[in-house]
């Protein structure tokens, strides 16, 4: 198995970006509003542009994100601690990276996007009550064989120091790359065999809801089966990164340690409710020995049906 | 990774004398709102009787129950209280899953050896029949937040969260909370690494039937377990059943793991109710009051495996802890004549044989040089295990123990050489507690 590429190596957005502070994190409500309203108009037409700005927001106090914290520490299964796991922190910038995709300019529909696959890396501890500058931009549209793929890039620091990066790749399908853009080079998929399992999560009807209500994400395709419907799934699926938060918890704070990357790639939707049988191995023994922290994998249990694959490792 | 066993110190012996249990049933039958006080304070009188105990005041009684209702904080002391030993014996609970009689056993034959206590009881109890019942997280906080709660407002606005879901109690069941995967569906897929056949599980489960079946009519229990509730032997027990009979039994665990399902309801323990207690002390204390010694028990170890992340099978703990036991006491396979192996599924026995087997297994998993070896069938389960006799989980230690100490105080008596059972028992949680029992 290999981690999904890491395209972000250099911090913060390119030079030629314009930077743009914002007072405070915005409310995902407002802006699931303006996506749900702006993605209508959001069509396939020439070459995808992306806007040279990032979003920044300076001084965030964690300091009340005391509850919100532990509701997402035990929904997803962390231990309670005042270290922000990643998947916090994700959610914690998802705002501002929703904000850059609900632009006017921003060429891709809000709704209807499929998160492809997620990299994030925490550098730095983060804790509750430190004081955050969180910010978030697009970069590096390029084609994808299903349509043009697009990294939202989230950065948060404390102080000057970089704590976490976090690349979700999205898919806007039948939309074309800009000129020149590089085909990502999709190999089709490759033959699977679900592995023995190491755990199964029956996952209820409300999962979708219930991290909806902790990270926001209220994407009507995980809260309500009406809503998948509308995007043509048969049921509400559940949300990929509550997946992949939830083999991060397992893993958990002793084995991954301080910092870490924690990747993930989905394959087919976790309809709900439903049964994923899933696999979280040791590197070492799943893929080679000498071969640091975790991997993992997620499938329709009794079925050769992938969910999911990723990794934990410590850096 | 492991290190040389330092010499086990000199103490003095702890002797088995004898033990009682009531028969074990089928969970639903015949012990229905049974409680497990009820049936431990029935096992533990049953031993009083046996061995003249009334008004006798003990070192300790120590035991448990794997399904535990808050209420029994306490159980094995109400147990006592509600016994015709001396009130002022004292008495404590334990709990390591599976192994909770035999973790007993070890924790008092202890403070024997050391002189800390002269007699003991150890034991336990199951029932899934009388199992406690738990309500849903979201009514268990409303509840507390209403208890909390200073106004009778306060008190209404947080009983008004619940929703008519959350009414719906949590039953007790199986699953290992890190992984919920049942233990069933652990031992599948150890079953299937280690590539166990069906065959070879319902033989093991054909021979504990037989075995226990043969031992009853021989007579074997009759020192060993009182009647209860109109049960006078296992309920579970079938000696009619045969391989052919085991062939036909559909699979229950392990069906979706893409390999062919080999566990059954027949090669699995039923859930079961049921408990039971074994009589330890010193030499002396046995002797000065004219009771007999069966055997000693000798030493106990325990282990735990890394089964989180599929590292390790759920069960295999005592795969580790057996070679450990054997090397401190200067002891080989060859030197046992009973190996009392408890029989969770049929494919936790064979799974622990063949990693005994495997050379390269017990080199990098268990640090030995090669193989640990091969045991000689024919000393395994000779008088049935758990699944003929059915596993009421905390009282499956008590069961083994006593059987144990019999079989090698009449091997003994025959041979005129002394006998030596090893016991293993395997446990939720990765858990394994294993023991040495040898004539006296």
């Amino acid at each position: 198995m290999t981690a999904p590429k890491t395209e972000l190596t250099v911090p913060g957005a390119p030079a030629s970006f314009d930077v743009t502070e914002l007072a405070q994190l915005p409310k995902l409500g407002g802006l699931f509003a303006m996506g749900l309203a702006g993605s209508a108009g959001k069509r396939p037409k020439g070459a995808v542009r992306l806007p040279e700005v990032a979003y920044q927001v300076a001084d965030v106090d964690t300091t009340g994100e005391a509850e919100h914290l532990a509701a997402y520490q035990r929904l997803l299964g962390e231990p309670s601690s005042e270290v922000l796991p990643a998947g916090f922190l994700h959610v914690l910038a998802f705002p501002l990276a929703t904000a850059v995709m609900v632009r006017g300019d921003f060429p891709l529909p809000l709704l209807g996007m499929v998160h492809l696959k997620n990299t994030a890396r925490v550098l730095r501890p983060v804790r509750l009550g430190e004081a955050l500058t969180v910010r978030a931009w697009a970069q590096g549209a390029r084609a994808h064989r299903r349509g043009v793929q697009v990294d939202l890039i989230a950065e948060v620091l404390v102080g000057r120091e970089l704590a976490y990066q976090g690349v979700s790749t999205y898919l806007a399908k039948g939309f074309t790359a800009p000129d020149g853009a590089a085909p990502d080079g999709d190999a089709p998929r490759e033959e699977w065999t679900a592995p023995l399992p190491t755990a199964r999560w029956k996952l209820g009807s409300g999962t979708g809801r219930a991290y909806g209500a902790v990270s926001g994400d209220q994407n009507p395709i995980h809260t309500s089966s009406l809503g998948a419907k509308a995007f043509g799934f048969p049921r509400a699926i559940a949300h990929g990164m509550y997946t992949a938060a939830r083999a991060l918890a397992e893993v958990g704070p002793v084995r991954r340690g301080d910092t870490y990357e924690w990747t993930v790639e989905f394959f087919k939707p976790v309809l709900l409710p439903g049964t994923v049988d899933v696999a979280i191995r040791y590197a070492a023994e799943a893929v080679s020995t000498g071969t640091q922290g975790f991997v993992y994998e997620g499938w329709r249990s009794g079925k050769d049906s992938r969910h999911f694959r990723g990794t934990v490792t410590p850096l | 990774m492991s290190t040389t066993p330092s010499p086990v110190p000199s103490t003095r012996e702890a002797v088995i004398i004898g033990g009682n249990r009531i028969p074990f049933s089928r969970a639903g039958k015949k012990y229905v709102r049974t409680s497990n006080q009820d049936m431990f304070t029935a096992a533990l009188e049953g031993l009083v009787a046996r061995f003249g105990l009334q008004g006798e005041r003990l070192g300790e009684v120590a035991g448990g129950a794997v399904l535990k209702h808050s209420k029994n904080f306490n159980l094995i002391r109400e147990s006592v209280l509600g016994s015709s030993l001396a009130p002022t014996t004292p008495a404590y609970d334990v709990q390591q899953a599976c192994a909770t009689g035999l973790e007993a056993a070890i924790a008092v034959t202890n403070k024997i050896k050391l002189g800390q206590i002269e007699s003991a009881i150890a034991g336990g109890t199951d029932t899934v029949s009388d199992a406690p019942i738990v309500v849903s997280d979201r009514l268990r906080a409303a509840l507390l937040d209403a208890n909390h709660a200073k106004t009778t407002g306060a008190k209404i606005k947080a009983l008004l969260q619940v929703r008519p879901k959350d009414l719906a109690p949590a039953t007790p069941g199986t699953g290992e909370p890190r992984t919920h995967l049942s233990m069933g569906e652990h031992q599948a897929v150890t079953t299937a690494k280690w590539g166990i056949s069906r065959e070879a599980q319902d033989e093991i489960a054909y021979n504990s039937h037989q075995n226990l079946a043969r031992a009853w009519e021989s007579g074997f229990f009759d020192d060993l377990v009182t009647p209860f509730k109109g049960l006078t032997r296992d309920d579970n027990m079938r000696p009619d059943t045969s391989l052919e009979k085991l062939a036909k039994l559909k699979p229950v665990f392990g069906t979706k793991l893409g390999e062919t399902a080999t566990m059954t309801a027949g090669n699995s323990t039923p859930l079961t109710d049921g408990a039971s207690a074994v009589l330890f002390s010193s030499r002396e204390w046995a002797e000065e009051r004219d009771l007999p010694i069966l055997a000693k028990f000798v030493d106990a170890e325990t282990a735990a495996v890394d089964f989180v992340h599929g590292h390790e099978g759920l069960l295999m703990a005592p795969a580790a802890a057996v070679p450990r036991l054997l090397a401190r006491n200067g002891l080989t396979l060859e030197d046992i004549d009973f190996f009392e192996i408890h029989e969770a599924f049929a494919s936790t026995v064979l799974t622990t044989l063949a990693a005994w087997e495997d050379e390269e297994y017990c080199r990098t998993e268990l640090g030995l040089d090669g193989a640990f070896g091969k045991i000689d069938r024919s000393k395994l389960n000779v008088n049935g295990s758990s699944l003929a006799a059915g596993h009421p989980f905390a009282a499956t230690g008590g069961r083994i123990i006593a059987t144990a100490a019999k079989l090698v105080a009449a091997k003994a008596a025959e041979t005129g050489r002394p006998a030596r059972a090893l016991i293993s028992v395997c446990a939720a949680g990765g858990l394994g507690a294993v023991a040495v029992v040898e004539s006296v």
